[in-house]
């Protein structure tokens, strides 16, 4: 048993040890902090991906989407549908939406413009922007409300003029949303966006139809029935939960992410394998050390409890600087993928800090547990002869 | 063989240990008793096995055979987490390369072993401030062991000693890496210490001229006591 005067004493050599040899001690703790960030980050993207594409067992909205298309520019349904599948019983509210995107793949920079019928939209995103920014949307064909993560990346504010993809817009007012659809994107009028898109004949056509339904547990019911309504028509449908239209959309990204986790692990295992390395060779060097403090009367059980705070130590500061780093990183940049228009927002979390905080610390005490063993026991006489 | 208030008493005490499937006799036969409050040399050519014996006594190797009580304690009977128990208690030790931590400053390294022992702050600081100003060294306390010349390690290291007020303080070879002045100072210390608090020294040596300093001095030799000459003053 160590007394507590004891173990302050082994705390106050451990923290000297590490502080008066910053060289050794600051090259495991970067390294620590370095594997702490990469395993945390990518942590929060397959958060975000996560929470993206499971299902919510309350989850009520479907996406109706054309068959066999995967893309927004070539998911085309006639805006009449709308009515159509209004009249399908469970369907609370249909809103048409044309989807223009900047860049139909995989990436952190594009902007994803989203027509949809004014009223509507005013009346549901009402507290989303402020009253004098709805106003002026509401005002003039050709603007747009921008979710704050588009704003902040494309550095936009109220009264200015942005074009992307082939879409020329005048900033109405920024919109604060904590969904992710919302934050990166540029919400016009539809009949806007379907003049500016300049695709072909684009007058009535949108890219899929927004729908809510009243009973969470028919959502698959539903969505066959609307597939069934057009399913003879010229232009058939695809219906899915929206979690799922994400994560079909998402295919890519979900196995990069899946990739980049195994690097995560990857990186704990040499924070595993780093702070055992730091121990062994501090050991071995301190063998003198370990002696005398032998001598002094430090027992075996002292001695392996000095390791095991030294471990503990290099695992917490690198712990703690790498989630620390990673949380502000992502929090502060509000990243979000974006593909085929759908956005999946990566969100900063306390969890996942504290998780790689607490992984840091258990695989340092892992990695000190050998050479703790070997300290406690080892021969004062031997230790003087090295 | 004395019996009276001895602190270390043996008895056909031997040391072997086994080399390229060869045993190795370092101490044999040693029948030896030593006064509480003695100041005793050991001496010996390099070889004899002074260090050894020095070592036993500290509790920091076992001997193979026979009996060694010190202070009271038949130490080939105490576990291993007893035995440092007692060497925290009874044993303060000084090395001939002092052997300081280098990351820790004087006052830190002699407050190390009072770690071990249930005392409040102010008291540890009390303890380390008496035991650094009583080896002259006060004035030095925050200096790193690199700061310091040998002669000053040295006195840090007989603090750090001293200051659990062990029973038994023992020294191995403490002026064996020092001139010849800081040796001077450094044996006055050890032979203030045993005439103004009666401290128990035991000290290897193979300078005649710093045995003088002690009271008696045990000559060995090939791992075996001499019976003659003991020196006693």
């Amino acid at each position: 048993m160590i007394s507590r005067a004891a173990l302050m004493g082994l705390v106050t050599l451990a923290w000297h040890g590490l502080v008066r040899r910053p060289t050794r001690s600051g090259l495991v703790v970067a390294g620590v902090t370095v594997a702490v960030f990469l395993f945390c980050t990518v942590d929060a993207m397959r958060t975000g991906v996560e929470r993206a594409t499971s299902r919510a067992s309350q989850e009520t909205a479907l996406i109706v989407y054309r068959q066999n298309r995967f893309c927004p520019f070539t998911s085309a349904l006639p805006q009449y549908y709308e009515n159509a599948i209004r009249k399908i019983p469970g369907v609370v509210s249909v809103t048409p939406v044309k989807i223009v995107v900047s860049n139909c793949r995989a990436s952190l920079d594009v902007v994803t413009f989203r027509g949809v019928p004014s009223e509507a939209f005013a009346k549901d995103h009402a507290t989303h922007a402020s009253s004098d920014a709805m106003a002026n949307w509401l005002k003039r064909g050709d603007s747009a409300l921008i979710g704050r993560e588009l704003a902040d990346r494309r550095r936009l504010k109220a009264g200015d003029r942005f074009t992307a993809a082939g879409v020329d817009a005048y900033v109405a007012g920024i919109m604060e949303s904590d969904a992710p659809q919302d934050q990166s994107s540029a919400f016009v009028h539809l009949p806007f966006l379907q003049e500016q898109s300049k695709r072909g004949s684009t007058g009535g056509i949108v890219t899929q139809f927004d729908v809510r339904i009243s009973d969470p547990t028919k959502l698959d019911e539903v969505a066959l029935a609307i597939d069934a309504q057009f399913a003879t028509d010229q232009t058939p449908t695809t219906t899915r939960a929206e979690t799922a239209h994400v994560a079909r959309a998402a295919t890519d990204v979900i196995a990069l992410i899946g990739f980049a986790r195994l690097l995560g692990f990857a990186a704990l295992a040499a924070v595993f394998a780093l702070v055992a390395n730091a121990i062994v060779l501090s050991m071995r060097s301190r063998q003198r050390e370990v002696s005398v403090l032998q001598t002094l009367g430090f027992g075996g059980a002292h001695l392996a409890t000095l390791v095991m705070v030294e471990a503990m130590l290099l695992g917490s500061v690198g712990g703690i600087l790498g989630a620390g780093a990673s949380y502000a990183t992502v929090a502060l940049a509000r990243t979000a993928f974006t593909m085929e228009g759908v956005a999946i927002a990566v969100p900063p979390s306390i969890a996942i800090a504290t998780l790689g905080l607490v992984i840091a610390i258990t695989l340092s005490l892992a990695a000190g547990v050998v050479p703790a063993l070997i300290a406690a026991r080892q021969s004062i006489v031997a230790g003087f002869r090295s | 063989m004395h019996t009276t208030d001895a602190i270390i008493t043996c008895a056909a005490l031997e040391k072997h240990y086994t080399r390229g499937g060869e045993t190795v006799r370092v101490l044999e036969s040693i029948d030896l008793s030593l006064d509480r409050g003695a100041f005793v040399a050991l001496m010996g050519p390099s070889g004899s096995g002074k260090t050894t014996l020095l070592n036993l006594f500290a509790g920091i190797d076992r001997h193979t055979a026979g009996s060694l009580t010190v202070d009271g304690h038949d130490i080939a009977h105490l576990s291993r987490a007893a035995l440092a128990a007692w060497r925290a208690a009874c044993v303060g030790y000084i090395f001939q390369l002092y052997h300081l931590v280098p990351v820790l400053t004087a006052y830190e390294n002699v407050e190390l072993p009072l770690y071990l022992q249930p005392l409040s702050r102010r008291e540890r600081h009390r303890r380390v401030s008496e035991a650094l100003d009583s080896v002259g060294i006060a004035d030095r306390y925050a200096h790193y062991p690199r700061q310091l010349s040998g002669g000053q390690e040295q006195r840090v290291a007989i603090a750090r000693a001293i200051v659990t007020q062990p029973a038994l303080l023992l020294a191995d070879e403490p002026t064996g890496d020092l001139d010849r002045v800081a040796a001077a100072g450094v044996m006055d210390l050890l032979a203030h210490l045993h005439r103004d608090r009666g401290q128990t020294i035991v000290m290897v040596t193979h300078d005649p001229a710093t045995a003088h300093h002690a009271q008696r001095t045990v000559f060995l030799e090939k791992g075996r006591l001499l019976e003659t000459p003991e020196v006693r003053r």
